[in-house]
Parts: structure tokens; C-alpha cells; sequence
């Protein structure tokens, strides 16, 4: 039963090969049969396994375990799989009548996912770097899929500044395997209950640590996000800011899961980062001026807001940073298909530019603003909740707590702005009407209120946390919401609205190539301050 | 080889990588970091008089298997990666005219 694991890695690996080969017309139909058939397949293997995922912990190839290629799965992997299937099939559904036409495309799309479904299940440490490696290669083509000059150039930004990252956490992976002689995760969990603290084990932890930063877009090494996510294609944005970015926040959680037997785990150095991130992300986002680059650089300030909930050993919070992964890769995936939709009816992704969408297109509107009450943690949906859990962890630690509500404020203003677009007359009429889209989002939204209002069983369902302790529905929640959207509404009209000039100078500011990769050498080197020489 | 020179390979290669503004240069210092890791992870394994990892008659001293098995991987993708970023390369410099990090990230896109 546990070699439907790889069949989740490789099924998707073979039809998308099978479809770049083909010449039928309707491929996207196969795509989206064995989108169905993965889901049959991972629901099988869930439910099979739920309970017991001890025993899924499998060897390919009958080699010794310590360093054969295996594969396991647990509640946080087996969630992360539910998310990001869903998240494909909203794409595919999104991109259905594109893909008619394009095989290339619908080949790079179907082949990532097999590959993240197995990074998301490996268990050994060097199949996690090959994985990571694979998804990095295939999404550099996809942000160049739309050959523009503007996409070949960040493409290569996006490569050339991830693969050295890449290989950095590659040298912690060799550093781990000549301390343990073991690149397997469940057995070197066992050895690292009772390790010597050594300088090599720090420093394996601190270049881990300084390959996943990069991933995952913290603090001074994001230059690559905005750049990547705001040229792709809407969908693939879509899909690069919910899933693949998290896939740096995953290997952050397992990581740390595997580094908590030798002590590093849950270290206020990654709040602070977290909180930085969060700060630099609204920042950049509130200065903006392009609809997707907006979107872009609040992935980053949500990431800010993970971090700062799993950096803790508070439970609650760790698990509100768990959950606010979900919620982000939920209400993300939509602003960035709904934005995608105006975008292309509107011709431009000036925010000043477009006006009346509401008139123009309200079935889309509507999913926006749910998208936009989402990420801004308006009560009854899901942002909400993971904000507010971490928020109640925050509640009694002073500048921390204050952090998370300044951070809320610039969410809130930014959003004020991105809605601007709504208002007006009725511009232009609205000549594609693409069914697809349409469904991709609604299922999005839906999921938004859903796990708004419902979010006890899922989280107990997953993975075993009560919530009912937070109360979550009373009046001063609401009085809380609205505050914050009011010091917003004063904030945008007193500041962003005017374009002051402390606002044209962060728009302006730019970073150079040189220095983005020297500025992540200098975290590095204050990683390694902090967890080699400091602690 | 010392473990010690092979981090000055990878510190040669941050070094091109925070300096150059050539695009082609860093594409090759990613290389110049990828060889310095994949030395690394060899010279790890190495000891002095250490045979090929080849199963045979005489099996007395030979050198830990997995690092070459797992570099093979590395390089392959390494190729990978350095062929991309070149293709790439060429792309820009069709869509820009120029191989300068600094020209071509400044520069508005053309409406084509």
C-alpha cells in the first residue's frame, strides 16, 4: 500500500511527458483526468494511512535505509499534498483553454508537480536538494514562458540567485552525512535525540538554514520574488506565490523538526527575521504601483507573518503559522487569478489605470474583495484565524504584539488602495466571459469562507490542535477589525494617496545584482554569528 | 586536496558572483561554486591509498561510494542549470543588447 507514494511522484511525471509527445487537440482533457485520478490516489493512500503514518516510511530499490532513496509521510506532508493538488487543479482549471493550444506548457505544469509532490514526501535529504533543484529549473522556464525580454530577465535573476542558495544547503546536507554517516530524515531524527553540540552540527543547521531563507523569500535575500512573481503569467504567479514559495517555509518546518532533538529549534532569530520580512514586505507593497507587484511583495509580508508564528515553541502559534500557510496559498492563488483576469480585460496593471471593475465585471469583484477581507483578517474568513491565533500568542510580549498590529495596518492600507479599482463608472465592456476562470476562482473563494467558519474540524482533522479556546466571534474582534481598517483609511488618504515622497523614494530604491548576492552573504555570516558564536 | 582550498573555491566563487556585473561571469560562477561543493563532498569521502569503490577480490580499503554516487546527480544537474541560464543569456541579450546586469534591469521592456 505504501508504493502509492511513488505513484503520486510519477504519475503526473509520465502524463506530462506523454502529453508533450502527443498531437492531439485535447490534451488538457488527459491533464485533468489524471489530475482526478492523483486525487483518487492521494485520498486512497490518506485514508488508508490515517492514524498510522509510521508506516509509510518506504525504501525504493531495496538499499540499506540509511542511504537509499525513501520516501515517508506524516500530517504536515500529507496536508502540504491535499494543498497543493488543489492548488493544480484550480490552475489547470484556470488555464483550460490556454492549455488547449499550448503542450509545452501544460508539460512544465504537470511535470512540477510531481516533482513538489516529491519533495514534499522525501526522506532523505540529498532527494530533497535534487527535488528542490528540479522545481527551481522548471519554474525559471515557466516565469520565461511568456518570452518577453522583462521574463527572460528575471528568469535568469530568479536562477542565478536561488541555485547558489541551493547549493549552500547542499553543503549543510554533506556536513550532516559525515557527522551521522545517514542522509535519512526519520533515522537521523532518532541520532539528533542525543548528539554532541558540535560546530560542524551549527554550521550544517546555519547553511540549511541560509538555503531555505532564500527559498522561503526572508528578509534580505526576497529581491528575487517581485521580480519572478510579477512577470509570470497569471496562473503561474498564482501558483508560485501559494505553493512553491512555501516550499522554503515546509523544509523551515522540517528542519526544524529534525534540528529540535540538538537544540536550534525555535529561535527568536527567525521572529526577528520574521518580523523584518513582514515590515520590509508592506513596505515595498504600499509603494507600488502595478497590480501584480502589489500581490507580489504581500507573499512576502505573509511569509513575515509565518515565520514570526513558527518561530515560537508556543504550540498555539506554531500552529497558527501552520495554518496561515494554508489560508495564504487559499486567498493568494485567488488575488493573483482575479488580478489575472482584470489584468488581461483592462490591457494594463497600472492600479491608477483601472477603474470601475466593480460595474464592469462584479461576478469577478466579488471573489477579489473576498480574496482582499481574507488577507487583511476581516472576521468570518480565513486569514483571520491564523492571524488571530498568532496574535493571541503575541498578546501579552509587548513590541512583538505591536509589530504584528503595525504590519496589519500597512496590510489593511494596501488593500484600501488595491480596492480604488473598484470604483467608477463602467468603463468598457467585458467581451470575454471565460467560464473557467470563473469556476478556478469560486472554488478559491469558497474555500476562503469555508475555512473561515469551519475551521475547528479541519484543523482537529489534520493535525489533532483544538481551537475552540480562542473566542473568535465577539464584538471586540469586530471593534478590532475596524480600527484597523480605519487607521488605514486615514493612513492611505494622509500618505499613499499623495504619493508623498518618502513613498517615491522606496518605489525608487533599487537593488543591484552584486549586491543582492552580497547582501546575502552577509546573512550568512550573521547566521552563523547568531547560532555558532553567540549561543 | 585540502577541505580548506575547496571553500576557497566556493568563496572565489561568491566573490565573482558580488562583483561582476557581467551576466555570462556569474553564470560561470555559479559553476565555479557548484565545483568548489562537489570537491567538498569528494575530498570528504577521500582518504590517502584509498581504492575505486568497485566490488572485486581484494575489497580492503576503499573510498565512501555514496559521495561520488550523489555528485554524479550534482553535476548532472548542475549542466542542466548552466545550459538554461546560458540559453537565457542569449534571450537577453537578443531582447536588450546587452550582457550588463545593470543595463538590462533598468531598462523598460519593449512593447514587441
Amino acid at each position: 500500500m505504501n508504493q502509492l507514494a511513488v505513484v503520486l511522484v510519477f504519475l503526473p511525471v509520465i502524463v506530462s511527458i506523454v502529453i508533450y509527445l502527443s498531437k492531439w487537440r485535447h490534451m488538457n482533457i488527459v491533464a485533468i483526468a489524471s489530475q482526478l485520478a492523483l486525487t483518487i490516489v492521494a485520498v486512497v493512500y490518506f485514508t488508508h494511512f490515517y492514524g498510522d503514518f509510521e508506516s509509510t516510511h518506504i525504501v525504493l530499490g531495496g538499499w540499506d535505509s540509511r542511504i537509499g532513496i525513501s520516501l515517508a509521510n506524516d500530517e504536515l506532508s500529507m496536508s502540504f499534498i491535499f494543498l497543493s493538488l488543489f492548488s493544480w487543479w484550480m490552475v489547470l482549471i484556470y488555464t483550460f483553454r490556454f492549455g488547449h493550444t499550448e503542450h509545452s506548457f501544460l508539460f512544465f505544469l504537470i511535470f512540477l508537480q510531481g516533482v513538489f509532490l516529491g519533495l514534499l514526501q522525501s526522506n532523505d535529504l540529498f532527494n530533497v536538494f535534487v527535488f528542490l533543484e528540479l522545481a527551481t529549473i522548471i519554474v525559471t522556464i515557466l516565469i520565461a514562458y511568456n518570452k518577453k525580454g522583462e521574463s527572460f530577465r528575471s528568469a535568469l535573476y530568479y536562477l542565478i540567485v536561488n541555485v547558489p542558495a541551493m547549493l549552500v544547503f547542499l553543503t549543510g546536507i554533506i556536513l550532516v552525512y559525515f557527522t551521522f554517516g545517514s542522509i535519512n530524515i526519520v533515522a537521523l531524527t532518532e541520532q539528533f535525540q542525543d548528539v554532541d553540540d558540535t560546530i560542524i552540527l551549527r554550521f550544517s543547521y546555519v547553511l540549511m538554514m541560509a538555503g531555505i531563507s532564500v527559498k522561503a523569500a526572508l528578509f534580505p535575500v526576497f529581491t528575487w520574488l517581485p521580480k519572478a512573481h510579477g512577470v509570470a503569467q497569471s496562473a503561474i504567479s498564482a501558483l508560485l506565490s501559494g505553493l512553491i514559495v512555501k516550499a522554503g517555509v515546509y523544509l523551515f518546518f522540517r528542519m526544524n523538526f529534525l534540528y529540535e532533538g540538538a537544540g536550534f529549534a525555535y529561535s527568536d532569530f527567525f521572529f526577528i527575521v520574521g518580523v523584518l520580512t513582514a515590515i520590509s514586505g508592506v513596505m515595498f507593497a504600499l509603494s507600488q504601483k502595478e497590480l501584480k507587484q502589489i500581490l507580489a511583495f504581500h507573499t512576502i509580508s505573509q511569509v513575515g507573518i509565518i515565520m514570526m508564528g513558527v518561530s515560537s515553541a508556543d504550540s498555539d502559534m506554531f500552529y497558527g503559522g501552520i495554518l496561515h500557510t494554508f489560508n495564504h496559498a487559499l486567498f493568494k492563488s485567488l488575488l493573483f487569478l482575479g488580478a489575472g483576469v482584470i489584468i488581461q480585460v483592462y490591457r494594463t496593471k497600472k492600479v491608477g489605470e483601472i477603474r470601475g471593475v466593480f460595474k464592469t465585471m462584479p461576478v469577478v469583484s466579488i471573489f477579489m474583495i473576498v480574496g482582499m477581507l481574507s488577507i487583511t483578517g476581516a472576521p468570518f474568513f480565513n486569514g483571520f484565524i491564523s492571524k488571530s491565533i498568532i496574535k493571541y500568542g503575541l498578546a501579552e510580549q509587548g513590541w512583538r504584539y505591536w509589530a504584528l498590529y503595525v504590519i496589519n495596518i500597512g496590510t489593511a492600507t494596501s488593500f484600501i488602495k488595491m480596492s480604488q479599482i473598484f470604483f467608477g463608472p463602467k468603463t468598457l465592456s467585458y467581451p470575454l466571459k471565460n467560464m473557467a476562470q470563473n469556476v478556478a476562482m469560486m472554488a478559491l473563494a469558497f474555500g476562503c469562507v469555508l475555512l473561515g467558519n469551519f475551521y475547528i474540524p479541519f484543523s482537529e482533522g489534520f493535525f489533532g490542535i483544538r481551537v475552540e479556546e480562542f473566542d473568535l466571534t465577539s464584538f471586540d474582534v469586530l471593534l478590532d477589525y475596524g480600527i484597523t481598517v480605519a487607521i488605514g483609511l486615514v493612513f492611505y488618504f494622509t500618505v499613499i494617496a499623495r504619493d508623498l515622497k518618502p513613498v517615491r523614494m522606496i518605489r525608487e530604491s533599487r537593488i543591484s545584482f552584486e549586491n543582492a548576492n552580497l547582501v546575502f552573504l552577509i546573512y550568512v555570516v550573521a547566521l552563523t554569528t547568531y547560532f555558532v558564536f553567540l549561543s | 586536496m585540502n577541505p580548506i582550498l575547496t571553500f576557497l573555491v566556493v568563496l572565489i566563487g561568491f566573490y565573482g558572483l558580488s562583483t561582476s556585473d557581467n551576466i555570462i561571469k556569474s553564470v560561470f560562477s555559479v559553476t565555479i561554486i557548484e565545483s568548489g561543493v562537489i570537491l567538498l563532498f569528494l575530498n570528504l569521502g577521500n582518504f590517502q591509498g584509498g581504492s575505486i569503490p568497485i566490488l572485486s577480490e581484494d575489497l580492503v580499503s576503499i573510498v565512501d561510494p555514496l559521495p561520488q554516487a550523489l555528485m554524479i546527480t550534482t553535476i548532472v544537474i548542475g549542466s542542466t542549470v548552466t545550459a538554461l541560464s546560458l540559453m537565457l543569456c542569449i534571450k537577453i541579450f537578443h531582447h536588450y543588447g546587452s550582457v550588463k546586469w545593470k543595463e538590462v534591469l533598468a531598462r523598460k521592456d519593449v512593447k514587441s
